[in-house]
């Protein structure tokens, strides 16, 4: 095989007959991917058919298409998607990527899916590698890596109209334009989304979880020459996220309180990747980013004025559990005295319960700012080198600077600087047998230094069907919340003031250890990838055995936040994923995960359900109707049940060159839980919406 | 095919007319010995010299030359016997211009270009030996590298949208469904999108207003992106990431043009497809596919004995 392309290609060289017109050659074994069944992991795709038949309107809703994916909520705008488990409240331990440029926040270990500068009409596919990977990907990618790629703006061209209206108050909309020229293409769009989120809290009342967000986004891809082209994006999204009042007074007899504490959250980012092929055996781009985060979050609390007491403060940074116990019971004490402690707590402790008589129990309300901006820029540049027929070796770069701002978590600005090298190298050993190992080596400026190795046996049965097992190490770097915080609040404009200020610091004030270490990740994998062509159906099942140690899994919250290496958990089950094109018309796609979770931390177990999984059934009607019909579910996500059937019908009506398809999407819950937390509740287990899409 | 008859019981009267067949031949052949075989192009490539060279070497007892056309006199001026092969587009302009003359073979002529020059018409003085690949083969190529694939998506132009009912033809026996799409302004995607969304594999027409240099990446990295196969156009395009194509190159030309020369030009075909061919894939290109490494010399003998059954 191998020898005929080298004896063909002088032959090609100088014969008469064949056409020597100078092609490039364009898949080139640098820019050829591994067939599913040599892939050194697990990986499930969401295509562009899977993604409009499911009819979803987030990314966190797709993936649960992906086995031992753990898609929750924490409020309508705030999805929590974990892969296999670990706390249901904070979702940091996967890495979350758009066209390579990873959205994971640096500074608050968060992914707001809500607020991805993306619209699901622009993107072409989603790919989860599921288990850790960060030789490719980088630290952070310690459980999965979601990897969404945007539709090429070559394949974009011409005029894309959406519109979604429903109930929930769900108002979607859509417009993209896309042209080429004879050495590029282009993609503007702009899009908008809104709905209203949960319908009601655990007490019955209206749940403040609704958003109303707008995005615009233009991609360019430019030829430069034969053999090197460029690619730039911008996107930019701003919109408005509800967050309910959620501000509990310490001290006792406080009723006044503010309503909301609304998040308006804008994101910004732009890359440029200049992509350059060497010769047909090597090439290699570099791509520098840029991103910023701006959650401005400010809203109205009232507490007492012993609040701001200096004393107070002080006591706090003695011993926050007695000043805490003090606080919470200012009453009692005033009539025993400050409780029980050191000498330096009770003379504090009577000093601030004299204040509290003195009229330091007056309620004061003030403007709480949490807002915290965050930025990032990113430069890496990878190499890809087709060494021979059968080795590979992918190698490569990464610098990274990250800054957060916040008065509130930071008591200023932060920052903190990356550097990575990784190289991974693909050895076709013989025909059946194919090695695969890297590692990566990272530096960071506030966690030190960490080397990870990643090992992957694949035996290929045949082309179609592959055996693997997969060894791998990765880490998660703590985000500089964790491990830097310096949490208090400075409220302003106090009325009446406190202490005569009208700005005064909040006694509650934590500070982050600085001295965390990464987390560490061992994965153990066995799998079969298969393809049955003369079926259409393509299958893979794998094992996994994965340990976390040195978790920081303790809560983040500003009173007594002392977080540690100290957990540990342990994943371990099976996942398995049916693709079936039964015939041209349908498609059966089936996912199942059985996770079984044990944690140190009883809280990193929580977002772990035993038994997971979806079906779906794709079908093509004719005469231009389609219709699909998905059924997810979990037994348990954070204690409640979570099953769900959706079904999509559609109709595309040809008019002249254009193109109008007319969708209905009916969501039924099937049981009678909460989504995720106890206040995500909605008041009619049905929702019903339609979207119009005018392509010409 | 007429140097091959079929194998059945000859009758007397055939065995006769046999007979007569082979003295004709013979007579017909005892000029030809020392034929005058011309040959033309526009100019005298290093390609051309070697082409010549070769067949000079395969017929010593023939005169075999080469004189670009622009010194050529006008076709008709030259001898009836004269054994006239064309290699470009330009030396059948030239002969074109003349009715009269010898009988001529037409080399490196495309079923695009001779459209394009000809309409639908056949002159008698000319055998036009196609230098594309024959749909019906390079389907039942698709078929056998790709069993499972049912509907075969084809792009076409106003130049090509003629050979979209021989595709269809071919396909109907193979049970393969042929899904088309008009792609006029290869600046704009779209029929290309929406072609390789209701396609399992596409095959390339040789029309190089849609398969050239400038679309190439466009194309291989679409279909790609949709793990979708391209077969053909030609070779030149296996090698940019096409899964794989017939082709025929020189060695198979110079056994064809032997065969034929052999033969009165009286009994030269109007146009051919050359029976002597070869397969070319790109193995990276079919292992990223999970498509089984291929022997192509075998795919080819597959492809040939398919084409000698009735």
């Amino acid at each position: 095989m191998v020898l005929a392309l080298i004896f063909s290609s002088p032959l090609l060289a100088d014969d008469l007959f064949l056409d020597n017109d100078p092609l490039p050659q364009v898949l080139t074994a640098t820019r050829l991917k591994q067939s599913p069944a040599a892939v050194p992991g697990s990986m499930t795709v969401i295509d562009s058919e899977l993604i409009s038949a499911s009819g979803a309107r987030d990314i966190s809703e797709l993936l649960r298409l992906v086995p031992g994916m753990m898609v929750g909520n924490i409020s309508g705008n705030q999805a929590a998607v974990n892969y296999h488990g670990t706390k249901a409240s904070e979702a940091r331990r996967m890495q979350v990527l758009i066209d390579g440029r990873s959205v994971y926040r640096a500074g608050l270990a968060t992914v707001d899916w809500s607020d991805i500068p993306v619209a699901m009409e622009d993107i072409e596919r989603i790919e989860v590698f599921r288990g850790p990977n960060t030789v490719s990907y980088g630290a952070n990618a310690l459980m999965a890596v979601v990897n969404i790629i945007t539709r090429k703006p070559a394949d974009s061209h011409g005029t894309r109209l959406k519109v979604t209206r429903g109930q929930r108050g769900i108002n979607d909309f859509y417009a993209s334009q896309g042209m080429g020229w004879d050495s590029g293409d282009l993609r503007l769009s702009l899009s908008g989304q809104q709905d209203d989120g949960f319908d009601s809290d655990r007490t019955g009342a209206d749940y403040r979880d609704s958003r109303r967000l707008n995005r615009f986004s233009l991609a360019v891809s430019q030829m430069l020459n034969e053999n090197q082209s460029i690619d730039w994006q911008l996107n930019a999204k701003d919109g408005t996220n509800q967050r309910p009042y959620t501000y509990r007074p310490v001290f006792s007899g406080i009723t006044a309180a503010g309503n909301n504490s609304d998040v308006i959250a804008k994101d910004y980012a732009g890359s440029l990747r200049w992509n350059l092929d060497i010769n047909p055996d090597h090439s290699l781009y570099i791509q520098g980013s840029a991103q910023h985060w701006d959650r401005q979050q400010t809203w109205r609390a009232c507490d007492a004025e012993i609040s701001f007491s200096p004393e107070l403060t002080q006591l706090w940074q003695l011993n926050p559990n007695y000043t805490e116990r003090l606080a919470r019971n200012m009453d009692r004490y005033t009539v025993s005295g400050a409780p029980a402690g050191t000498a330096a707590e009770r003379a504090l402790g009577n000093q601030v319960l004299r204040q509290w008589q003195d009229g330091a129990r007056q309620t004061l309300c003030g403007d709480i700012d949490q807002s915290a901006r965050e930025s990032r820029y990113d430069l890496e540049l990878q190499d890809t080198l087709s060494l021979s027929d059968s080795l590979r070796l992918v190698s490569g770069m990464n610098y990274r600077y990250d800054r957060a701002n916040s008065e509130t978590y930071f008591n200023g600005t932060l920052d903190d600087t990356t550097w990575r090298a990784f190289g991974q190298l693909e050895w076709r050993a013989t025909e059946h047998w194919l090695l695969q190992g890297g590692a990566m080596y990272e530096d960071t400026q506030l966690t030190g230094n960490s080397l990870t190795p990643r090992v992957a046996v694949n035996y290929l049965i045949n082309p179609r069907h592959g055996l693997r097992a997969v060894y791998s190490e990765a880490i998660r770097s703590p985000d500089m919340f964790e491990n830097n915080v310096n949490w208090s609040y400075q409220v302003t404009n106090l009325k009446p003031s406190a202490y005569g200020q009208s700005s005064a610091r909040y006694f509650v004030k934590t500070r982050g250890p600085g001295d965390l270490e990464q987390e560490r990740m061992r994965s153990r994998e066995l799998g079969y990838n298969g393809y049955f062509a003369e079926w259409g159906l393509a299958v893979d099942v794998k094992l996994f055995y994965d340990e976390i140690t040195g978790m920081i899994s303790e809560p983040l919250r500003n009173n007594q936040y002392i977080a540690s290496n100290s957990n540990s958990s342990r994943f371990s089950g099976t996942e398995t994923q049916l693709d079936w094109r039964v015939s041209s018309a349908d498609r059966l796609r089936l996912t199942y995960a059985y996770v079984d979770a044990e944690a140190s931390n009883p809280l990193d177990a929580q977002q772990t359900a035993r038994n997971s999984g979806s079906a779906g059934w794709l079908r093509s009607w004719g005469q231009g109707w389609n219709s699909a019909l998905f059924y997810y579910g979990a037994d348990a996500l954070n204690g409640y049940r979570f099953e769900r059937v959706d079904t999509r019908i559609a109709k595309r009506i040809g008019l002249g060159k254009a193109n109008l398809e007319l969708a209905g999407i009916l969501q039924q819950r099937l049981d009678n839980q909460p989504t995720t937390f106890v206040d995500n509740n909605y008041d009619d287990r049905r929702v019903l919406y339609f979207s119009a899409e005018l392509e010409f | 095919m007429p140097h091959r008859p079929p194998p059945k019981t000859p009758t007397l009267g055939c065995l006769l007319a046999g007979l007569c067949l082979v003295f004709t031949g013979l007579l017909c052949n005892l000029p030809a010995r020392a034929a005058d075989i011309l040959l033309t192009g526009a100019e005298d490539s290093p390609g051309m010299q070697s082409f010549v060279q070769a067949l000079s070497e395969l017929r010593p007892t023939d005169s075999v030359r080469f004189q670009p056309v622009a010194s050529l006199p006008a076709p008709g001026q030259l001898p009836v016997d004269t054994r006239l092969i064309l290699l470009d587009l330009p030396s059948l302009d030239w002969r074109l211009q003349d009715a009269q003359g010898p009988a001529t073979l037409v080399l490196r002529i495309s079923r695009l270009q001779a459209r394009q020059r000809l309409g639908n018409e056949m002159p008698t003085h000319l055998s036009l030996l196609w230098s594309d690949p024959p749909l019906d083969r390079q389907l039942r190529l698709t078929r056998l590298l790709l069993p499972e694939a049912r509907r075969v998506g084809v792009l076409f132009d106003s130049h090509s949208e003629f050979l979209l009912k021989e595709v269809r033809q071919a396909a109907l026996p193979l049970g393969l469904e042929v899904v088309t799409e008009r792609w006029d302004n290869t600046n704009d995607s779209r029929p290309l999108q929406a072609l390789l969304k209701n396609s399992d594999v596409l095959l390339g027409l040789d029309d190089p207003d849609l398969y050239n240099p400038k679309t190439v990446k466009n194309l291989l990295l679409s279909s790609y992106a949709r793990q979708l196969a391209l077969i053909g156009p030609n070779a030149a395009f296996v090698r940019a990431g096409s899964l794989a194509s017939t082709y025929s190159d020189q060695n198979d030309w110079l056994k064809i043009l032997d065969e034929l020369l052999d033969r009165p030009s009286s009994t030269w075909p109007r146009a051919l497809y050359p029976q002597h061919f070869k397969v070319l894939s790109n193995p990276q290109v079919a292992r990223s596919l999970s498509i089984e490494p291929m022997n192509e010399a075998s795919v080819a003998t597959q492809l040939a004995e398919g084409e000698r059954r009735p």
